[in-house]
């Protein structure tokens, strides 16, 4: 967003001001953005204080030498500590924070500060308009009518209206429609210099054409070299998306490609289970990114889905040296032709109060966490770096990690890097027949008890049939956990009374109604939740 | 030739079990009720002579004297029914109140035993014994009523093997010709049913039988009553030969009747009725003038005759689409041993009538 602010000096100054999301999921976006800036505000809450992500976007902000302004938010609330706060921000992160400017954002207190902070601290853009085109994509979305809209910052050159240009890491070439800024409302303009960030349309048909990083040089006189930190983002956490009702697959294939238009980071396979029928294998930046899929799809396409249990990308080594990639549990490779397998592991850092650390241990532990760093840091709270591998995220864990610290925990972590582990593939079988749906991709030390839990919890789940089912855990072929779930007595109505056939047909009618919604895998019919059992399976503690 | 159905919903108490829209309604009711009775049925336009009758509830035993042969008067044909019952509370007959019965037309009698272990009926809300049970047997036989059916219900409260082989003991002691065995029925419509759905204490819930024992009681009456010549002819019906109910067959073979009363039901051939469920409002409505009835749907035979027909011991009769048509569900319950096949005839196995809604669901469309 621009703003053009008179400061005190009483010059006029262009302010070009972008605003980053906070979460974990989202830490590539973030990080082009800051790529696209010289400055940062360091807003902390005054009262919930400093969070891990913050201290994550902070470091990611001195890794791209930006000039750093602390500031403290929200003083207005009765609970607000600036002061410790200060002391937070001095100590954890090591930003001299006497000077961190206090704002009440709602009642209009600092704003005033922040400004005249952002003018003198903040150093101008060097870039010259001369220079051959170079901008920076930092976001995009997609609409209707204009096609793809790209955020960009001009870091050199000039970007004008009616120009070719080349995105240089796709090599998409197209000729700019329109260009502009916000303030706050869309803007239309001529064109963009450098040091000045803004947005520019060039009838580009999907979003994966404009790549966030991604950087807008000219046809003519194109920069030698792109900007720097352009990544593929790739996804790391995968989970099967399902129609309830399997004559709406189509409807939910048209759904992910809508999203998708407006999301790179997203991507969707055709997916066949022999539970769930036709569904998609989909491909996640984090937990928080699938819910918010999820969410779209059920509220937007108003889309009633089954979600199976979130996995990670494994790296297996074949006996004959080949690399497979595997994100699918079903698509796991046979144990005899696998040499070794690698899982993704990440530095998790997590901030709470010390009150809490105690049950956060134990979780961390439990969740095959290594610690890497345990620090006081004042203000009652203790910061904790672990080691984990990213399927123990993955699972249930931010439910857990709210639950041990009554939500006073914060969450952050990054890809360390794949570290090889015994995992092995974990079946259900129920009535003898292998429920691909829930099948999972476990640390063989923890397969037994995963295994055991999972098949309680589908015990109580799965309704009474008409003959026994027996529910099995296996890897391979060995069964790892047995229960039986008893056969029903019997379902027989007895009466038919002075002829009243309606009542009869009415029950039978939604006997129908209910096995509609169960899944039927050979003999056996599986209601939804059960699929979801595996969902919760690490939660050891209660039903 | 078609039955005619009269609902008698009127009860001295309401037992626990009961999920029929029967109780206990206020006295002076009662006599209006029984003209507007009277009224509707004289009303009906009869396209044809009934040949069977049945008075159920409710209890219509406990009807004024009068009333009875007023409401069976209105029916035509009085004498060449072929079989007219009555619905009876254990513990009021006398010899001359079943004597007004024969002469009013009646010459069937259903008994509402449901139990002969005293502890077991106490819960339920009901007053009479074994011992009176035999001896009020006794007095319709000597007033010349010898087709008399027996109602038992499996899983009761504190129902156990011991205690029904007890109650099928006094049926083979008092050799009633037809019995009818009823599995509790755990619902919301009834204050057991709802007590067990609730995890409730009251009415014995705690002490209902599993739906495995309860199953097993059924499976052990269905052999005892064989064992006394008394052979099932639908899922809950037993007769010795000769001596099925004709009016209830009606119903399973799809046949038309007639009903009358609160709540009754009809099925003139091609369209299915209902009349207005409580007592009062029937009242109300027939003495203003208008239609007791609150519902008329189509039959649907072609499903119907698959829910309702598999019942009856001998199956029936399937066409060769019916057999196309089915075919998935079909030799599922045939491979699963709920259905057994013979020429064009499926039936219901011992095990399949355990699991009939299972099997009737599937040919619900």
């Amino acid at each position: 967003m621009r703003l053009n602010y008179r400061a005190e000096d009483g010059q006029l100054y262009q302010l070009n001001l972008i605003d980053t999301p906070g979460h974990v999921d989202f830490s590539y976006e973030v990080s082009r953005s800051l790529q696209a800036c010289e400055g940062a505000l360091l807003v902390v809450d005054a009262s919930q204080g400093v969070e891990a992500q913050t201290l994550a976007n902070t470091y990611l902000a001195l890794n791209h030498n930006l000039e750093i302004i602390p500031v403290i938010n929200k003083i207005d609330l009765p609970s607000a500590e600036p002061e410790k706060i200060r002391e937070q921000i001095e100590q954890l992160i090591g930003l001299p924070a006497q000077d961190a400017i206090l704002v009440s954002a709602k009642q209009g207190i600092g704003i005033k500060d922040v400004l005249e902070a952002v003018v003198h601290l903040v150093p101008a853009p060097t870039g010259s308009p001369e220079a051959p085109l170079r901008a920076l994509i930092f976001d995009s979305w997609f609409d209707p009518y204009r096609g793809v809209i790209i955020l960009v910052r001009v870091v050199d050159g000039t970007l004008r209206v009616g120009q070719k240009i080349k995105l240089m890491a796709t090599g998409a070439l197209c000729e700019v429609d329109g260009v502009g800024y916000q303030s706050p409302k869309p803007v239309p303009c001529d064109e963009l210099s450098a040091g000045e960030a803004g947005f520019l349309f060039a009838n580009i048909k999907t979003v994966s054409d404009a790549q966030i990083g991604d950087t807008v040089t000219g046809v003519e006189n194109p920069a030698s070299e792109a900007l720097p930190g352009f990544q593929e983002i790739k996804p790391m956490v995968f989970a099967g998306l399902y129609p309830v009702e399997s004559h709406e697959h189509g409807r939910l294939r048209e759904a992910l490609e809508k999203l998708r238009l407006n999301d790179s980071a997203f991507n969707f396979e055709p997916e066949n289970s022999v539970a769930l029928g036709f569904g998609f294998r989909c491909g996640f930046l984090g937990l928080l990114h699938l819910e918010i899929i999820q969410e779209r799809l059920e509220r937007e396409f108003q889309i009633d889905l089954i979600t199976t249990a979130p996995g990670v990308r494994y790296k297996v080594t074949a006996m004959n040296g080949e690399l497979i990639e595997v994100y699918n549990p079903s698509k796991f490779p046979d144990p005899s032709v696998i040499k070794h397998i690698e899982e993704p592991i990440i530095d998790a850092t997590v901030i709470t109060r010390e009150e809490y650390v105690g049950e956060i241990l134990k979780l961390l532990e439990e969740k095959r966490g290594t610690q890497k760093k345990f620090e006081y840091i004042g203000t009652g709270r203790v910061l904790l770096l672990y080691e984990l591998p990213l399927n123990e995220i993955v699972l249930d864990f931010y439910d857990r990690l709210k639950s041990a610290s009554r939500g006073y925990a914060s969450l952050d972590y990054h890809l360390a890097g794949y570290r090889v582990s015994p995992m092995v593939k974990l079946d259900v079988l129920v009535a003898g027949e292998p429920v691909d749906a829930l099948s999972m991709i476990v640390h063989r030390d923890f397969a037994y008890d995963r295994g055991k839990l999972l098949i309680e919890r589908l015990r109580k789940l799965i309704p009474r049939q008409m003959f026994e089912v027996a529910l099995q855990a296996a890897i391979g072929n060995k069964v790892i956990a047995r229960e039986t779930i008893k056969a029903m007595g019997k379902n027989v109505l007895a009466k038919c009374y002075g002829g009243d056939i309606s009542r009869k047909r009415k029950l039978l009618e939604k006997q129908k109604e209910g096995k509609k919604r169960m899944k039927r895998v050979g003999r056996v019919e599986i209601p939804q939740e059960a699929f979801l059992a595996v969902l919760k399976v690490g939660d050891g503690d209660s039903d | 030739m078609p039955g005619v159905y009269i609902s008698y919903p009127f009860c001295a108490q309401k037992c626990t079990y009961c999920n029929f829209a029967s109780g206990v309604f206020p006295r002076e009711l009662e006599p209006q009720y029984v003209n507007e009775l009277v009224a509707e049925i004289a009303a009906h336009r009869w396209a044809w002579q009934p040949e069977t009758v049945y008075l159920g509830g409710g209890t219509p035993s406990g009807m004024a004297t009068g009333g009875l042969d007023r409401i069976l008067a209105a029916v035509p044909g009085r004498g060449r029914w072929q079989e007219a019952t009555i619905e009876v509370a254990p513990g009021t007959i006398t010899g001359e109140r079943a004597a007004r019965w024969v002469s009013a037309g009646i010459n069937r009698v259903s008994l509402g035993v449901q139990s002969f272990v005293q502890r077991e009926l106490a819960r339920t809300g009901r007053k009479h014994s074994a011992e009176i049970v035999e001896r009020e047997v006794a007095v319709l036989r000597t007033a010349g009523v010898t087709n008399i059916n027996i109602d038992l219900i499996a899983g009761l409260p504190g129902q156990s093997r011991a205690s029904w082989q007890e109650s099928l003991a006094w049926i083979e002691r008092l050799a009633p010709p037809h019995v009818s065995v009823y599995m509790l029925e755990i619902d919301a419509d009834s204050r057991l049913g709802s007590e067990v759905l609730l995890n409730g204490k009251r009415y014995g819930a705690p002490d209902v039988p599993s739906d495995e024992l309860t199953a097993e009681l059924y499976e052990t009456a269905v052999a005892e009553l064989a064992r006394m010549g008394i052979e099932r002819y639908e899922i809950s019906n037993f007769a010795r030969p000769g001596f099925e109910s004709l009016h209830n067959l009606k119903y399973w073979r799809l046949e038309p009747y007639a009903g009358f009363g609160a709540d009754a039901h009809w099925f003139d051939g091609a369209v299915r009725g209902q009349n207005i469920e409580s007592p009062s409002e029937y009242v109300s409505k027939t003495q203003s003038g208008a239609s007791p009835c609150i519902g008329e749907t189509p039959a649907n035979p072609a499903e119907e005759r698959f829910f309702i027909g598999l019942r009856l011991t001998q199956g029936v009769l399937l066409q060769p689409e019916e057999w196309q048509k089915f075919e998935r569900p079909i030799q599922r319950f045939l491979a699963d041993g709920l259905l057994s096949r013979d020429r064009e005839r499926l039936r219901l196995t011992d095990r399949g009538v355990l699991f009939s809604n299972e099997v009737f669901a599937e040919f619900i469309t």
